[in-house]
């Protein structure tokens, strides 16, 4: 109930902030279908056919599939480095402040927020991956009873990396090096546009970093693949590892960085 | 009661002194400080720029951890029991920052109404409730980038009472309000704590506000106590003089000096304004009485008198004064 309260507070909250104009509009859905259709124009000139070295890889048949689900995992993943964007303004506000004077839960508030990001940010590009899925004529491809929970899944891991990454942002003065990092870098390493078993091996290292990675894996799989629960039991332990590392890291620097701040009057730890 | 014994802070702040090298430095911000606030009380802190006024609203609202003494706030710790202690007392202070400019007035209160736990009806009628003490119902479907600094000062009053706190404290509420807006506000405070019973601890730059409201005032300086009682004894203790100005007719020199003598121990000086003279008078007791009557004895016609009070203003003025010297 509490929870609910909270969520139903940010969400409103980062509405009432980010729909301010219609230029959102573009970086919702223009900018990422912008991302979907120039990847996809540049592997076009490519030999594609079953002779080409990535379909060692991937079936290059559901290309138009891979890179969909690629970019609808990575505007997941990507709103929510935006929203964590937002806490410096916060800080810089002093509503930051105010939250903290509260004797409100601050994880449920920091993963609140990242939830209540969520929905907003992503309805838009699902529907357009939708759209061009039945226009493409690929939507027979697709192992739709697997859809529900892929997006569930999705989204909760989204949620996670989401709360982690408002928490990381508490510490920086600085938003700009994490966007750096986070922008193209986990495009590419988490197997957006490529799959991640066609890197060397410094490349398949770097991309087990992103959490991005293993969530893409799995939702491929359970829908351009269509495979079951028991083929996907390690994959599924692996992603919950992953997140729950998340989550615990987040618990341990969110107490950091309010002792830090309740000692030194600022959040900022540099 | 809120009640802070023997109260510290130090900050650590790093100082670069080259791009690899930075050195730390302990600023004392607050120095064994004491200090209480009752239930409908309205207590003063007043201090100059840097004395640690924010720092201890800081540490009083859970904000900051003391780095030494104990703060207790109807028998809770404020550092052990932080979370019980934040639902208790409230902290506003002045400005154009901590409110989300794009959320309207009543978005900004049912937000953080929802952090403090309120919800349903019970949280829209406390915002009903608040923004019409504030002044505010009409303007609440506004979004805050539209309010006058009026405006946002009086939502965070509304934000600061949302929790319906039993002590609030107050960083300089008034600051930068005009004058009917700033006495509302006084007005405000004073119903607050006089017919609510809330207790207030009030900072504040304009010295007659805190004349006005404050029932006792602690005076601070580097971040120790220099001065603890009501702001008419201090003002009483402090200013051991009063001022007399007069504009008489004019005067002669026999009569000036005449006048003088009759007024041992006393500073006067005498300026002449055409056909007409001005004497100040700064005497250690009240010395109107004398003066009329060395006037009357002289015949010297009085056209105008003024006695100074003395106002906590000069107090505080006068104690600068002493440290410098
Ligand atoms: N977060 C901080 N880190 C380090 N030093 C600080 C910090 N906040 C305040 N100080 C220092 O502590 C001292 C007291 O500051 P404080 O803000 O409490 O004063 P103040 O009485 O509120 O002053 P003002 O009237 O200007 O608001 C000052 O010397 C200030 O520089
Ligand atoms: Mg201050």
């Amino acid at each position: 109930m509490k929870l609910l309260s909270i969520l139903v507070a940010e969400t409103i909250k980062s509405h009432q902030h980010n729909f301010h104009n219609k230029l959102i509009y573009f970086s919702l859905l223009i900018w990422p279908a912008l991302l979907f259709v120039t990847s996809y124009y540049s592997f076009k000139p490519f030999n594609l056919s079953d002779s080409s070295p990535l379909s060692a890889y991937m079936d290059v048949d559901q290309i138009t599939m891979f890179l969909l689900t690629g970019y609808l995992g990575y505007i997941f993943f990507w709103s929510l480095v935006q929203s964590a964007w937002g806490m410096s303004y916060e800080r810089q506000a002093g509503t930051l402040e105010l939250i903290f004077l509260t004797p409100v839960s601050r994880i449920v508030v920091m993963f609140s927020r990242a939830a209540g990001n969520l929905l907003e940010a992503v309805w838009l590009f699902t529907g357009f991956t939708l759209f061009v899925l039945v226009v493409t004529g690929n939507a027979g491809d697709i192992h739709w009873w697997n859809v529900p929970l892929g997006l569930g899944l999705l989204s909760v891991s989204a949620i996670v990396w989401g709360g982690f990454l408002n928490i990381v942002f508490l510490f920086s003065r600085d938003a700009g090096i994490l966007f750096t990092i986070f922008e193209e870098p986990m495009q590419f390493f988490s197997g957006v546009r490529i799959p991640v078993l066609a890197f060397p091996l410094w490349g398949k290292m770097i991309a087990l970093i992103f959490p991005l990675t293993y969530v893409l894996e799995i939702f491929r799989d359970l829908v351009l693949n269509g495979k079951g629960l028991v083929e996907l039991a390690e994959q599924f332990i692996v992603l919950f590892g992953v997140l729950a590392f998340l989550a615990i890291v987040s618990a341990f620097l969110l107490k950091k960085a309010e002792t830090h701040a309740k000692e030194t009057g600022n959040m900022v730890l540099f | 009661m809120i009640e802070a014994k023997n109260l510290g802070k130090v900050y650590t702040v790093k100082k670069k002194i080259n791009f690899f090298r930075s050195e730390k430095e302990k600023v004392n911000a607050v120095k064994g400080l004491n200090l209480t606030i009752g239930e409908g009380e309205i207590v003063g802190l007043l201090g100059l720029n840097g004395a640690g006024k924010t720092t201890t609203i800081k540490m009083l609202s859970t904000l900051l951890n003391p780095s030494a003494g104990k703060i207790t706030i109807d028998g809770l710790d404020a550092v052990k029991d932080a979370i019980k202690v934040k639902s208790m007392v409230n902290m506003i202070a002045g400005g154009e920052r901590m409110l989300y400019w794009r959320l309207t007035g009543a978005q900004n209160l049912r937000y953080f109404g929802k952090l403090y736990g309120l919800s349903g009806g019970v949280l829209e009628d406390q915002i009903q409730n608040l923004l019409e003490e504030v002044g505010l119902t009409e303007a609440s479907n506004t979004p805050v980038e539209l309010y006058s600094k009026g405006m946002k000062q009086r939502l965070h009053i509304a934000r600061g009472l949302i929790n319906n706190p039993k002590y609030l404290f107050l960083d300089e509420p008034t600051l930068g309000l005009d004058a009917p807006v700033a006495k509302q506000l006084r007005e405000m405070v004073k119903s607050l704590a006089k017919n609510q019973g809330k207790g207030i601890l009030l900072t504040s730059h304009y010295l007659k506000e805190v004349e006005e409201l404050c029932d006792r005032v602690y005076i601070i300086e580097k971040g120790s106590l220099i001065l603890h009682d009501t702001p008419e004894n201090i003002t009483a203790s402090v200013v051991k003089n009063y001022h007399v100005k007069i504009e008489s007719s004019a005067l002669s020199t026999s009569q000036q000096n005449r006048i003088k003598q009759s007024l041992t121990g006393c500073s006067i000086e005498f300026s002449e304004q055409g056909d007409s003279s001005e004497m100040q008078i700064i005497a250690p007791f009240d010395p109107t009485a004398l003066i009329i009557s060395v006037c009357i004895k002289e015949s010297v016609a009085i056209q105008k008198l003024e006695l100074k009070r003395p106002r906590l203003e000069d107090a505080i003025l006068t104690l600068a004064k002493e440290k410098l010297a």
